[in-house]
């Protein structure tokens, strides 16, 4: 070859390396278009071909109340679906699992007919059922197991604890409140398919991550909360009202140890019943307390020294006129000293004791006490209620506001303005969620007492406490609220409600409310029972305080609170009205030592080892012996006091303490 | 008797080559065919391994040859491919609608792509023949012309478009690439231009289909636009990293078609990502720029026209395959060279490289060493 003939190969070999590689480079921008720039849509397409995805409810935590009993507990039910594209004989296999599902054979088909990859055929069925149509072996129908939200108390605590949907997410009440802690992760029923329709994946649930699930301890106690509903619930069938609330609460930490709200709802078919009965009106429903602010009053005057409990007022004979209008008394009195005015709840009385104090300090007492402010419990929808301010506030509204009327609280402020006064003197924070523990037993959180603030002194507190117990007296407004064994200091409250259509206060329709705690000296309970419009006779004292004695007295009796002597034998308990304490709830009272020491005797043998044993069982096992169990962290028990093999006749109650497993 | 220049000029890069992209193949092709391995597809691997080594047979033989010799043979390999394609339209076995297949006893081979090699010899022969620099103009070309129509009418009677267009593309190459007068090159390219409609009409109706799919993908996704744009899924789902070996779902789930042979690259982006389909393409560009060398340093005007030939088979086949299983290109059934299963398409092709070796081996003798060597 010529050199020249060389040079002109190689000149024509570079301008066809440029060429080529102008078409590599081409075919390199195209990969990087179609894998860069393009790469999540095509992506997302591949995946859509092969996934069908169907997310299932995700798990839920339990909810327990303080005793470890289950409030809301999830379990497993199964679901059957099908793959319509894959079920050749769609009629025959509609008649099949009609048979077993019994369900209308058309319905089935109508499902099998769907142009859909994937249909549910009948979802949350017991797993017998499933297992029967497992057993059939059909072609393109599957079965899975969803959890399903059960609350196996039904009606108990249902207002506070709310429900959750059918996709098992929280709908109302705690279980939408703390949803976030309950739900846990996803379950994502995935069934992937090849490009002929072909399922290779079916039913392959992604790995259950149960961490997520959170389960609540709540502060309510299910025996209580199980008589507060029972008993109010049957006053207000009694009464024929409208509705009611009664809320037990521990005074000195704030802790709701009962919430009970008429009329009342199954939440494992809540859409059975109406929206409005949903609602935990304890906290969401706003009344006119009535003559119950009375103890406020009566705190505030004294807490500012306006008047001492020997301090006489003239009640005007029952008529009194103030603001151009005539405010009247039902018994008519002459001169009452102020813990009179209290007790017999005079409203010329108490006006007379407010216009000493002046409208402005009571108001502010009002608010120490958490009027007219949000409680900051944790539950959903609390409303804050209502006062007058001073400038708004013409000469009848400021004495209205004396004995309770023209200003509007919830009963969970009112249950806790009293528990102030029973406890000495400081306001709680009220709560219902004790504990938030995770899956694996660790707890995630803690709530604890919280003083929000001290509202009067304890020695005043005292004072209106000690007044307070001749409500229950039979100079009182209330002796049907005594509980025999126990001193019980409390307020009625018979408030006229406004009607909606004349905008006055009507004659007819009035809330019924006791608010009161027990044992007077060292109370472990306050209960506030309201009763809305009752028919008939509306008296707080004759409609509200039988409930507050009914709940009181089992109460006190399944907290094993020791009945002060002195007050059975007769003397002072002879105020108790015989009639209003039933046999039943009296009788254990009344021989409750006794029975203590027989229980006593008949624990023969010796204390169990409790450890490595869950909570619910260490509960269980503590109760059938009778004894008081003390419960300290969360998970497996590992220590106990006093130690296994000591003899049970000398042992009242045990401590054991627990430990997450697995560490 | 060996000289053992030969040995030390053996092109061992371009085996490395070869034996690297063979390896890539076999890895590729064992995925494509994972999720058929009950219904055959681990057959077609051992398959492909034993046509690799066939391939490989066929390479050194290549190799052991002056390619001088081969000026020689042009002709009557050249008769020898027109004949046998005949005889495939005569009795060729009928796969999906065309006859592309000759059988000899148990193997079976396709002419078509023993053709694409003796039209790049003849045409190497023919142009290598002329010295000097002079550009061949419309009247010089009339034999190469008719030497390339024949075979390829005959190959688009069987009908086989895509070899067709190749072997066109091809031998269009190696003319430029010979000089020919810018006079010539737009006649020729007018006269092309002016055929088209004529072309067009001549098409048969799926092949209509395939040029209308390229240029509009979306109009039938499932039908016509299926291949291309599960192709397109599969490769652009791959993303930069890819979803790692036998992993792909476009390919295990037989969304992708013709997943070992056509669209064996789809495959390879699919699980390998951009990362994997830019070496592998990077690797192609190394052959070609290397076989570009060989051309520039070839001693004679025949071993550079052929070699160039060479490099314009595999840089089209290329080309052709990756451009149209990312729907650059329309849909004609080119494998991509040294990945793609197949027999034919492999042994041809190592025999084809087995040349361009033969020629790098030899650039730096004489004629007079050539002679007393043979």
């Amino acid at each position: 070859m010529k050199v020249e003939e060389k040079k002109w190969i190689r000149i024509r070999v570079y301008v066809v390396a440029l060429f080529f590689m102008l078409g590599l480079g081409t075919i390199l921008a195209r990969a990087y278009q179609l894998q860069v720039v393009e790469d999540d849509y095509l992506k997302g397409i591949a995946d859509k071909g092969i996934f069908a995805t169907i997310t299932l409810p995700p798990d839920r935590g339990f909810v327990y109340d303080r005793e470890g009993n289950e409030l809301a507990v999830s379990i497993q039910v199964g679901s059957v679906f099908a793959h319509p594209s894959q079920i050749q004989e769609k009629p025959k296999t509609a008649v099949k699992l009609s048979k077993i599902l019994q369900e209308p054979t058309d319905s089935i088909l109508q499902k099998l007919r769907r142009k859909r990859s994937f249909v549910w055929i009948k979802r949350r069925i017991s797993p017998a059922v499933t297992a029967e149509v497992s057993r059939l072996n059909l072609i393109g129908v599957g079965i899975t197991t969803e959890s399903r939200r059960y609350y196996p108390e039904r009606e108990i605590a249902a207002h506070l604890m709310g429900f959750s949907g059918t996709d098992n997410q929280g709908l109302e009440g705690l279980e939408r409140k703390y949803d976030r802690y309950l739900t846990g992760a996803q379950h994502k029923l995935v069934c992937m398919e090849d490009a002929f329709g072909r399922p290779f994946a079916i039913n392959k649930p992604t790995p259950p991550e149960k961490a997520g699930v959170h389960h609540l301890t709540l502060t309510i106690d299910k025996e209580i909360q199980y008589k507060a509903q029972q008993a109010l619930h049957s006053a207000v069938t009694q009464t024929k009202a409208k509705g009611g609330h009664c809320v037990v609460v521990d005074p000195k930490t704030g802790e709701i140890l009962a919430m009970a709200v008429v009329p009342q709802f199954n939440p494992n078919i809540f859409s059975k019943f109406r929206p409005d009965t949903w609602r935990n009106r304890a906290v969401t429903d706003c009344f006119e307390p009535g003559s119950t602010m009375k103890a406020f009053l009566l705190s505030a005057a004294l807490e500012e020294g306006v008047v001492s409990p020997l301090t006489e007022f003239f009640c005007e004979e029952g008529k009194f006129k103030v603001g151009g209008r005539v405010v009247h008394d039902t018994h008519e009195y002459e001169t009452l000293t102020v813990a009179d005015i209290v007790v017999r709840s005079s409203n010329i009385g108490a006006i007379k004791i407010g216009q000493k104090l002046g409208y402005e300090r009571f108001c502010r007492y009002l608010k120490k006490f958490g009027f007219s402010e949000k409680t900051g419990v944790d539950l959903l929808g609390e409303r804050a209620g209502f006062i007058r301010t001073t400038k708004h506030a013409r000469t009848i509204d400021q004495a209205n506001l004396y004995f309770g009327q023209g200003m509007s609280t919830t009963s969970l402020q009112l249950v806790m303005a009293m528990a102030a006064i029973a406890n000495g003197g400081q306001l709680m924070r009220p709560y219902v969620v004790k504990e938030i523990v995770d899956d694996a037993g660790h707890q995630v959180e803690e709530t604890t007492p919280q003083v929000v603030r001290r509202v009067i002194s304890f020695k005043t507190a005292k004072t209106v406490a000690s007044i307070l117990t001749g409500v229950v007296g039979e100079e009182g407004t209330a002796p049907k609220a005594a509980i025999k064994g126990f001193g019980v200091a409390g307020k009625t409250g018979t408030a006229q409600k406004i009607d909606p259509r004349t905008k006055a206060y009507s004659k007819r329709k009035y809330v019924a409310t006791f608010v009161g705690f027990t044992p007077v000296e060292d109370p472990k309970l306050v209960i506030l029972v309201v009763i809305d419009e009752p028919e008939g006779i509306a008296y707080g004292g004759l409609v509200a305080a039988p409930v507050f004695q009914k709940v009181g007295s089992w109460a006190l009796n399944h907290l094993r609170a020791a009945p002060r002597p002195g007050l059975l034998a007769g003397g002072d308990a002879g105020q108790v009205d015989q009639a209003s304490v039933s046999p039943k709830s009296a009788q254990p009272i009344a021989v409750a030592p006794q029975v203590k020491r027989i229980a006593q005797e008949l624990r023969q043998g010796v204390l169990p080892d409790f450890t490595r044993m869950g909570m619910r069982q260490v509960l269980k096992k503590g109760r059938d012996l009778g004894l008081k169990v003390c419960l300290k962290g969360s998970g497996l028990a590992v220590a106990q006091q006093p130690e296994p093999g000591c003899s049970l006749s000398q042992v009242d109650s045990v401590e054991i303490h627990f430990k997450p497993p697995g560490r | 008797m060996i000289d053992r220049r030969l040995i030390k000029n053996f092109d061992w890069v371009l085996l490395l080559v070869l034996l690297l992209l063979a390896g890539i193949s076999l890895l590729n092709l064992y995925s494509a065919t994972y999720a058929i391995r009950d219904v055959g597809g681990d057959k077609i691997f051992v398959k492909q391994i034993y046509w690799f080594l066939i391939g490989f047979t066929v390479l050194l033989a290549v190799t052991t040859f002056n390619y001088y010799k081969l000026e020689q043979l042009a002709f009557p390999a050249y008769l020898l491919s027109v004949f046998l394609l005949i005889a495939v339209l005569m009795g060729g076995k009928v796969t999906s609608g065309s006859q592309r297949w000759l059988s000899l006893g148990p193997v079976s081979f396709q002419p078509s792509e023993f053709a694409k090699i003796a039209v790049v010899l003849v045409l190497a022969k023919f142009f290598g023949e002329r010295g000097g620099n002079r550009a061949y103009r419309l009247r010089d070309l009339w034999q190469p012309f008719i030497l390339i129509m024949i075979p390829c009418v005959l190959i688009l009677k069987e009908p086989d478009l895509g070899s067709a267009l190749f072997m066109g593309l091809v031998s269009f190459s190696m003319i430029l690439f010979v000089k020919v007068h810018w006079k010539s090159i737009l006649i020729f390219l007018f006269s092309g231009m002016a055929a088209a409609p004529l072309i067009w009409f001549r098409l048969k109706e799926y092949q209509q289909m395939r040029i209308l799919t390229f240029l509009r993908p979306d109009m039938d996704p499932l039908g016509a636009g299926y291949h291309i744009n599960q192709s397109k899924i599969a490769i652009g789902s791959g993303c930069l990293w890819g979803k790692g070996f036998l992993n792909g779902t476009q390919t295990r789930l037989h969304f992708l078609p013709e997943q070992h042979t056509d669209f064996a690259f789809s495959v390879l982006a699919e699980e390998w990502g951009m990362v994997g389909a830019v070496a592998l393409l990077m690797i192609y560009l190394f052959m070609i720029f290397w076989g570009l060398n060989i051309v520039k340093s070839s001693k004679d005007r025949f071993g550079a026209v052929l070699a160039f030939g060479i490099v314009a088979v595999i840089f089209w086949q290329v080309v052709i395959n990756v451009g149209m299983v990312t729907g650059l290109l329309p849909v004609v059934g080119i494998p991509l060279i040294l990945f793609s299963y197949g027999g034919s398409s492999l042994v041809t092709t190592m025999g084809v490289v087995g040349l361009l070796m033969n020629i790098s081996m030899r650039r730096f003798m004489f004629q007079e060493d050539q002679e007393k060597l043979l």
